[in-house]
């Protein structure tokens, strides 16, 4: 059977989790026993999503390539996860897109300037769904430090967020929990920051 | 006026483009000219820098950066708050060689107030100001090599900073933006572990800047993507503000450690590579010989420090520094002082001074004015990248559209340090 | 090292170490020329301007430390409650300069200007001081007569206001309990 876009993001946009009546919420924790953990494993029961859905979005999550959003200090960070120390080649992100329309998900990494907030717009509209953004530090996620008449108070203003990642510049291996909380996120079957948001995207 | 007509003879013979020296503009005879932005948002990893490039053909005819994407606003932020609190922001300036604007806002502050610093701090803060120069210095061949396409240097590099990194994390309990540099001194004591990881780091890399010279020095494509691309004559390099590495692999032989030393670099052996031919190939050839100085320079300091084991790391000047927490339990005194210096802030006295060091892209300076009280009022950070910047379109003359990622990458200017 | 022959002095001071020589504003480009030719003053290191608006109106908070510096063995030197000397005009523009040979020296070149007083651009004297009068206008509002590119550096092109005047408000969101920073 085809993959028809149109017709599975229908679906998956009428069946978010919420409106199935799943109460709780928190990221998915395999290994631990909680509330979250037991109505999303009865609801999958009860509800019967099916395997396609969890296929698309375990191979979403095995090859998300990141889009080169580096800006600042979190931007050196965020190269030496690149690194084989810390290397992000094992969840297949090594191939950091510099074009927006091959990449998957954008790490907004460092203090954004109001001057620079129109192109990282830019960017992100040029990005194909589905697509998501991580904050990465104290400068993207709420303007950090700097609370002055330069800097964007929290990126989220202007684009949807899925991930926070607090720190500055958080270490490698906490941008690393970020972005595998993010794959959690998705195999968990939340949808992207925009469609929760509702924020217009290109 | 007189003095514009004698002054505009700076530009006769010289590469500098005028009447702009930092707008290169095509000739208005060439037809065919395709405008080009290579914009903020880049693949060649230099941070938001903006080139409008006006290209004929391959060739650059015409340059124009626009800068500001990173604009933070430390100066005004900086004025709002404490001296102590001040320290944390202008790490994040040269986000790259971080200590070195630490260490020249703190050496400003100590020049006001008229401070003795221990020679533990001074030693720790050349040593750890070494190891911030070899790790800018990593970063830049990572990434420079990396656009040339000498794509492995960057995990070669980058490996080698990971262990840098760690000395940090040793001594400081963070990687980056340590805010290690207090006034006064330094904030914590060196631990005893970390003398061996340090003299380990000193035997490996010696041995990884051969690896790396042995990949690329005689590596005919990287001889022909660098050898006599970008150069920039001693003359316009002093016209254009360079210091630091551009200006010695110019051939101009000056480095503050030497001229104008400050800390204790008058007292540790060191040479100072300088080159002539001012290209992309000498500034690469000046920065990895750098690296292997300030590795002598570590492990001369890792022996000082030893021998100073036990000596106190800041000064003693209860009124400027935080006293001991232990203190805070037994001594009235010390609570009040703690709690005076962290609500209000420690007074500098009034006055205006200008501190300039070494760093690792050239000279950075700190210019301070105070009117006596708690909080500064005019702090001006002299960034060595934003002359490197202005360069562009002086070494970009020539040069094909791959040429310019090489320049520029050469120049090694980190936009933090540029946009403030 | 002897200034007496630069164009437009007015005063030279000496403090920290450093030497500052104060400049007549309508004399900077000759002064500048001459520092470079005559005295070998060949690299323009910075150009800082500096807003002296509501200086010394914070009063005295707690005490003032003296400008003489501070004898710690000496607790009564510590500062009395004064307030800072006054400043001739609101805008101060610094230039400091590197003479770079073997008898190295550095100068500060100091200027006293007014709100909207215009000052010669010293581009032609020194190539770099192309960004550094960009960013004094950008930032402080000082005209520099004659740069050949005088437009917004670090801010928006179409922003409104010079963002380090005093009188510009540091912006940026409330934050709960917070002080005043």
């Amino acid at each position: 059977m085809a993959l028809d876009p149109s017709v599975d993001r229908a679906r998956a946009s009428k069946r978010p989790l919420a409106k199935a009546g799943l109460q709780s919420e928190r990221l998915l924790w395999p290994t631990k026993k909680g509330v979250f953990e037991d109505e999303v494993e009865n609801m999958e029961e009860a509800l019967g999503l099916t395997t396609l859905e969890k296929a698309l979005a375990w191979s979403q999550t095995k090859s998300m390539w990141p889009a080169t959003f580096g800006l600042a200090c979190c931007a050196i960070e965020m190269m030496s996860i690149v690194s084989s120390r810390y290397d992000i080649a094992r969840f297949g992100m090594e191939r950091f897109s510099s074009s927006p329309r091959q990449a998957d998900l954008m790490i907004v990494s460092g203090r954004v300037a109001h001057k620079m907030a129109g192109p990282l717009r830019q960017i992100y509209d040029q990005m194909l769904e589905p697509k998501w953004v991580i904050a990465m530090g104290a400068c993207a996620s709420s303007g950090g430090m700097f609370n002055n008449y330069t800097i964007l108070q929290g990126v989220d203003k202007i684009v949807p967020v899925d991930i926070h990642v607090p720190g500055c510049p958080p270490r490698p291996e906490a941008l690393m929990e970020g972005i595998v909380r993010l794959h959690e996120k998705v195999t968990a079957g939340v949808p992207p920051a925009y469609q929760i948001r509702g924020a217009a995207s290109g | 006026m007189a003095t514009v007509e004698r002054g505009s003879a700076i530009y006769e013979g010289s590469r500098i483009p005028s009447p702009t020296p930092t707008v290169l503009v095509p000739d208005p005879a060439l037809e065919d000219v395709l405008t080009v932005n290579f914009g903020p948002n880049h693949p060649s990893m230099h941070g938001v820098l903006r080139l409008v490039v006006d290209l004929h053909g391959e060739q650059v005819v015409g340059l124009n950066a626009v800068i500001g994407y990173l604009h933070t606003g430390f100066e005004k932020t900086m004025e709002q708050k404490t001296y102590w609190k001040c320290i944390t922001y202008p790490e994040r300036i040269d986000y790259v060689s971080f200590q070195y604007n630490e260490l020249v806002f703190v050496l400003a502050v100590e020049k006001l107030l008229g401070l003795q610093i221990p020679r533990k701090a001074t030693w720790t803060r050349m040593l750890f100001s070494e190891l911030a120069r070899i790790h800018s210095h990593l970063v830049y061949l990572g990434t420079s090599a990396l656009e040339i396409g000498a794509i492995s240097i960057f995990w070669y590099c980058f490996r080698e900073r990971d262990l840098l990194l760690d000395l940090f994390e040793m001594v400081a309990g963070t990687r980056m933006h340590t805010r290690y540099f207090q006034v006064g001194g330094i904030a914590e004591d060196i631990p005893l572990g970390f003398y061996e990881q340090a003299r380990a780091f000193c035997r490996r890399m010696p041995e990884a800047v051969d690896e790396y010279e042995d990949l690329l020095n005689r590596n005919a494509i990287w001889q022909q993507r660098t050898r006599g691309i970008g150069a920039l004559s001693a003359a316009d390099a002093l016209a254009l503000g360079q210091t630091g590495p551009n200006l010695r692999a110019s051939g101009v032989d000056w480095d503050i450690r030497k001229r104008e030393p400050y800390l204790a670099y008058d007292q540790v052996d060191f040479d100072v590579p300088v080159y002539g031919g001012g290209d992309v190939y000498d500034r690469y050839k000046v920065r990895v010989d750098e690296m292997r100085e300030s590795t002598r320079i570590v492990a001369q300091c890792i022996d000082r420090l030893e021998e100073m084991h036990g000596e106190p790391w800041i000064a003693d000047d209860r009124k400027v520094v935080l006293p001991p927490r232990e203190e805070l339990h037994t001594s009235m005194e010390s609570l009040i002082h703690h709690f005076k210096i962290v609500t209000e802030g420690f007074p500098v006295p009034e006055g205006e001074v200008y501190v300039g060091v070494e760093s690792a892209r050239g000279e950075s300076g700190c210019y301070l004015v105070s009117d006596g009280g708690p909080k500064p009022w005019r702090v001006k950070f002299r960034a060595p990248s934003f002359a490197a910047l202005e360069a562009t379109a002086a070494c970009s003359r020539d040069a094909y559209v791959a040429d310019l990622i090489a320049i520029v990458g050469s120049l090694d200017a980190v936009m933090g340090d540029v946009d403030r | 090292m002897s200034y007496e022959g630069v164009p437009g002095l007015v005063e030279t001071r000496e403090a920290f170490g450093e030497t500052t020589l104060v400049v007549d504003p309508a004399r900077v480009a000759d002064a500048c020329l001459h520092l470079r030719d005559e005295l070998g003053f060949n690299v323009l290191v910075d150009i800082t301007a500096t807003d002296y608006l509501g200086w010394g109106d914070a009063g005295v908070s707690g005490y003032y430390a003296t400008s003489g510096g501070r004898d710690i063995n000496d607790p009564m030197t510590q500062g009395y409650a004064r307030l800072p000397d006054a400043r001739p005009k609101r805008f101060s523009l610094n230039y400091h300069l590197l003479r770079l040979a073997d008898d190295h020296a550095r100068v500060r070149v100091q200027l006293w200007l007014d709100d909207g007083e215009a000052v010669e651009s010293v581009v032609p004297v020194w190539a770099t001081a192309d960004w550094h009068e960009r960013e004094a206008w950008d930032m402080m509002g000082i005209p520099f007569a004659g740069h050949p590119n005088l437009r917004r550096l670090l801010m928006d092109d179409d922003w409104e206001g010079h963002p380090l005047r005093k009188d510009y408000p540091v912006g940026g969101e409330p934050v709960r309990f917070s002080e005043a920073e």
